[in-house]
């Protein structure tokens, strides 16, 4: 069989296009969408085998169960937080880490080493230094002549939130630092004999030469932070009560402690579904906020 | 590799990505491949279990059958996680060790085998059910099976200090009363007089002893009688928050708050079981550690609690699994992983053994396995005790930390549990 | 002044972030009777070196080690073979459903891992690719994360420069070869990075996915030091560290691709 040449030049870019994404197209359908298409099965069906017909059932108990709607305004709050959060942290510290400071590269080892340790570890580690009566923290308060505090009871979500944000500020900081490197330094170098002075260059240059890796940030930090799992799963157990009972953490319940499949699978689609509109919100505001000079 | 085999492994392939869904495809796949390869026999364990006296078992299983075992440790939620997806795949192990109520579980999903048949033909010669004490047989079986065989047995009694008990002149407390007020006597500056475990399972004792029943399915009433409940429920609750005689626990995967608490001299007692001895002693050689029988309210009770063996429904060789099952739970194997661990046993010959009898600790545990039960036992059988343990979590943790009013939090808790128990 | 001030404001944030992980250096130093010791000791009377050693004689640590090198190596090569060259197609070419797929792809990182984890089980199951280092490896070879990393960076890469490698007659293999990925070094920096952490650390796959212990990697490896009711402080600790090291040594070893040069920063 011979392959017909496209006329057009655009025709042709399209074919090269497709040749070059047949492997991950063949890749992705194998271990992504043939699992998520059993993802979508298993949705309508129930009992601890997952194998009697169930229809749409599943997701209209979890549309209607309470447990599930808190799970999900605990997760969005957090999600807030954290994305918030390890954007504003993340620039500010690649802005400073991007000047030429003596020292710097220590600071960016020192700012990434969290990242860098598994969340699991990191998870055991903070829950043994924030525990009221015996941990690390209370302790250097004691001595500082403060009284101890109970983080994880007074202020569970927000204490979880921080220990994220201390994981994983590193991370958006070097995707920053990277995004910086693919600013030209003549368009500073201009803006700076035009007079620019360096905020203006911050609003004017930097942020939107930025705007694809800041889009790349915010998209991820909103799929990771929607899905947040480990904290919940080692810190907290969910608890207080179900003040830190995330989303992705319910779902885990549902499917490995309670064993009931069907409901869990029904609840990741329609996580699935909110977090593809989250994501195509801003997608289309980064493509209004992308630039090119 | 050869042609031939990479176009099964494509067919293969294409096989199982056509199979949706594929959790209850292995019901119409052909014969699933064991875990193992021939000639190896797979035990998944828990990995504080790995005692020496199991090792020697496993050794004489080797030679004996001419297999090697394969022993896999893990921690108890990773072991379910690894289990429920052998299930969905057929690839299942020979034996599993679980931490108490998979077995009836399994048992109701068709994943365990029932050994009733092993039970008929052997148990006379091992002492089954006969030498065991009857909660582990009633926990273990179901419509009238046997499907798991417990291979320990433990349960929550009082643990003090008896250095601070002498000097406050207090004999260990017997009742909720006397609790309570040995509790505020002890109390002082940087001591708390208990400590309470954040788990929601250490609530059952309490219940127990407070006379009640989880879930009756004769009538459907569940935590009755209900006064009785929000009693057993409002004491924790109180002893925290009101008469201040106990930290605030924190929510956590980790049980271990109480015994550090107690390990430090900043809790003069604690309620739990014999897993945290050897954290005590390795930590406070020095402490004069009591072990006091259960509490009393109504009754005198505690909560059974401890591990079995249960063997996979697709297990391909039940008569290896069985075998294994003989060995590693016989007398000889209890008394020496009890010599070298203190862990407590099945066995009601093991309870009578002189070394238990004269062991002041083990004498205690021993004597309250005897009026242990399993209370969640009544919910397991409707096969919803998952849902059931969620539940019980939040509103245990919404009484002992958040300090919400018991009353409230178990009508909130019966609501629900009547919604998936019926 | 400005300066005294940024300077001490990383000094703190640098102190934070390292703070809980000299502690866990620390706990890996103790006996077990230190690490179980109610008033949390900070630095160890004599540091127990033994500790490390013990991880080598209580499992078959070295194992681990291997398939930890193993599994995330492969992966990491992987991803910097084949995703900036799709992230190349969804940056640079119009081609019809390119939006479409697009979204498709960036799906497949909104369903956590555990949901799709049964299926692929058994599809491993099937293939008979449990406990073998391609079933550990296969499932992860490309992913949304760093497809999507690639194209945000590629897309500012002027395309004067592709039309004029075009012109100039390169194959489109070429053109990729020689003008997008020279110019993308910080970005395959960064993708190397957090695909080898990642991978490193990942825990899910590696425990279901291999049946005896000499194929575990480190982090699953490391639940043997847990006991059933508590944990084994001092040897978690150890094990951590070691953990850690490959993941330190890497960032010192690429970070600096994703930093300006002193020479081009415009310092006068």
């Amino acid at each position: 069989m011979s392959v017909r040449t496209p006329r057009t030049l655009a025709g042709r870019y399209a074919r090269t296009a497709y040749l070059f994404l047949l492997p991950a197209i063949l890749f992705f359908a194998a271990f992504f969408y043939l699992p998520i298409g059993n993802v979508v099965a298993t949705s309508l069906r129930t009992g601890p085998q997952a194998d009697q017909w169930a229809g749409l059932g599943n997701y209209a108990d979890a549309l209607g169960d309470p447990a599930v709607r808190h799970s999900f305004l605990v997760t969005v709050a957090f999600a807030v937080m954290v994305v918030i959060g390890s954007i504003v942290l993340g620039l500010a510290l690649a802005l400073a880490l991007d000047q030429p400071l003596r020292g710097r590269v220590v600071f960016r080892v020192l700012l990434l080493v969290p990242y860098l340790t598994s969340v699991a570890i990191v998870g055991l580690l903070w829950r043994n230094i924030l525990d009221p009566e015996l941990g690390v923290l209370n302790r250097v308060l004691a001595g500082l002549g403060l009284p101890g505090q109970q983080w994880l009871n007074t202020a569970p979500l927000l204490t979880i939130a921080c220990v994220t944000l201390w994981q994983s500020v590193g991370y958006t900081m070097v995707l920053f630092l990277a995004g910086l490197q693919g600013i030209p330094e003549t368009y500073h170098e201009a803006a700076r004999i035009d007079g620019a002075d360096a905020w203006r260059r911050f609003w004017r240059i930097t942020l939107p030469l930025l705007a694809p890796t800041t889009l790349f940030v915010s998209v991820m930090a909103v799929i990771s932070g929607l899905q947040a799992f480990g904290q919940a799963y080692i810190i907290t157990n969910g608890g207080p009560g179900d003040a830190t009972d995330l989303s992705v953490f319910h779902i885990f319940n549902v499917a490995f402690r309670t064993r009931d499949f069907g409901y869990s699978s029904a609840q990741s689609v329609l996580l699935l579904v909110v977090i593809v509109a989250f994501t195509l919100v801003q997608l289309r505001a980064g493509r209004r906020g992308e630039v090119t000079y | 590799m050869s042609p031939n085999l990479s176009r099964r492994d494509l067919i293969r392939l294409a096989g199982a990505a056509a199979a949706a869904p594929v959790l209850s495809a292995c019901a119409g796949a052909p014969p699933a491949p064991s875990a193992a390869a021939p000639g190896t026999f797979t035990v998944y364990w828990n990995a504080g279990h790995d005692y020496a006296a199991y090792r020697k078992v496993i050794a004489e299983f080797e030679q004996a059958n001419k297999v090697k075992v394969n022993l896999q440790k893990y921690q108890w939620p990773d072991l379910r996680t690894r289990l429920l997806a052998d299930f969905a795949s057929g690839t299942v192990p020979d034996l599993v060790e679980e931490p108490g109520g998979w077995v009836q579980e399994f048992a109701i999903s068709g994943n365990a085998r029932s050994l009733q048949d092993f039970v008929d033909r052997d148990g006379g010669a091992m002492g089954f059910p006969a030498d065991w004490q009857p909660v582990t047989v009633e926990r273990n079986s179901y419509q009238g099976k046997v499907y798991g065989v417990q291979l320990h047995l433990t349960c929550n009694t009082l643990l003090y200090n008896k250095a601070m008990l002498r000097e406050a002149g207090l004999e260990p407390p017997s009742t909720w009363e006397e609790f309570l007020a040995a509790a505020r006597k002890l109390t002082k500056d940087g001591v708390y007089g208990v400590a309470l475990n954040q788990d929601h399972t250490y609530v059952w004792p309490w219940l127990i002893q407070a006379g009640v029943t989880p879930y009756d399915p004769a009538t459907g009433e569940i935590m009755g009688p209900r006064e009785a409940a929000v009693e057993a429920l409002q004491f924790q609750a109180d002893l925290v928050h009101k008469h201040k005689v106990a930290p605030v626990p924190v929510s956590s995967t980790d049980y271990s708050g109480p015994q550090k608490l107690f390990s430090a001299g900043r809790a003069a007692m604690i309620l739990t079981g014999p897993w945290d001895l050897d954290p005590i002693r390795k930590t406070s050689p020095d402490l004069e550690l009591g072990v006091a029988p259960p509490l009393k309210h109504r009754t005198r009770a505690t909560q059974a609690a401890g591990v079995s063996l249960f063997v996979p429904a697709k297990a391909a060789r039940p008569e290896l699994s069985w075998d294994f099952v003989k060995r590693v739970t016989a007398a000889e194997v209890e008394r020496a992983a009890t010599a070298e661990t203190g862990m407590l046993m099945p066995r009601k010959s093991w309870a009578e053994l002189s070394e238990v009898r004269s062991d002041p600790v083990t004498k205690v545990f021993a004597d309250a396995l005897a009026i242990a039960q399993d209370p969640s036992q009544q919910v397991r059988l409707t096969g919803q005790l998952g849902k059931w343990d969620e539940q019980l979590k939040v509103m245990y943790q919404q009484v002992l930390i958040q300090n919400q009013p018991a009353a409230e939090a178990l009508a909130a808790f019966t609501r629900t549990a009547e919604g998936f128990l019926k | 002044m400005r300066r005294t001030l940024l300077y001490a404001l990383l000094a703190l944030a640098g102190l934070v972030t390292v703070l809980p992980l000299l502690y866990m250096v620390s706990l890996s130093l103790q006996t077990e009777a230190e690490t179980l010791a109610a008033d949390a000791v900070l630095v160890p009377d004599s540091p127990q070196w033994g500790n490390y050693a013990e991880l080598f004689t209580r499992a078959p640590f070295g194992d681990f080690i291997v398939n930890s090198l193993v599994v995330a190596g492969a992966i990491t090569l992987a991803h910097l073979l084949f995703d900036p060259l799709v992230g190349y197609v969804f940056a640079k070419f119009r081609f019809p459903l390119r939006n479409t797929l697009f979204v498709a792809l960036l799906a497949t990182l909104m369903v956590p891992f555990f949901v799709r984890m049964i299926p692929l089980y058994v599809l491993m199951a099937n293939l008979g690719w449990l406990n073998t280092y391609q079933g550990l490896i296969t499932p992860f070879l490309m992913d949304a994360f760093g497809i999507f990393l690639m194209r945000q960076f590629i897309q500012p890469i002027p395309d004067d420069l592709i039309h004029a490698a075009r012109i100039d007659g390169a194959s489109e293999l070429r053109v990729y070869r020689s003008v997008i990925l020279p110019q993308t070094r910080p970005a395959l920096a960064v993708l190397g990075l957090f695909t080898f952490v990642f991978q490193w650390n990942e825990f899910l796959w590696p425990l279901v996915a291999t049946t005896t212990p000499e194929m575990r990697t480190i982090p699953v490896g490391l639940t043997l030091f847990n006991q059933e009711y508590f944990t084994l402080w001092h040897l978690t600790a150890a094990g951590s560290v070691i953990l850690f090291v490959p993941t330190a040594v890497l960032f010192v070893l690429t970070q600096r691709h994703f930093v300006r040069g002193i020479a081009l920063t415009g310092l006068k």
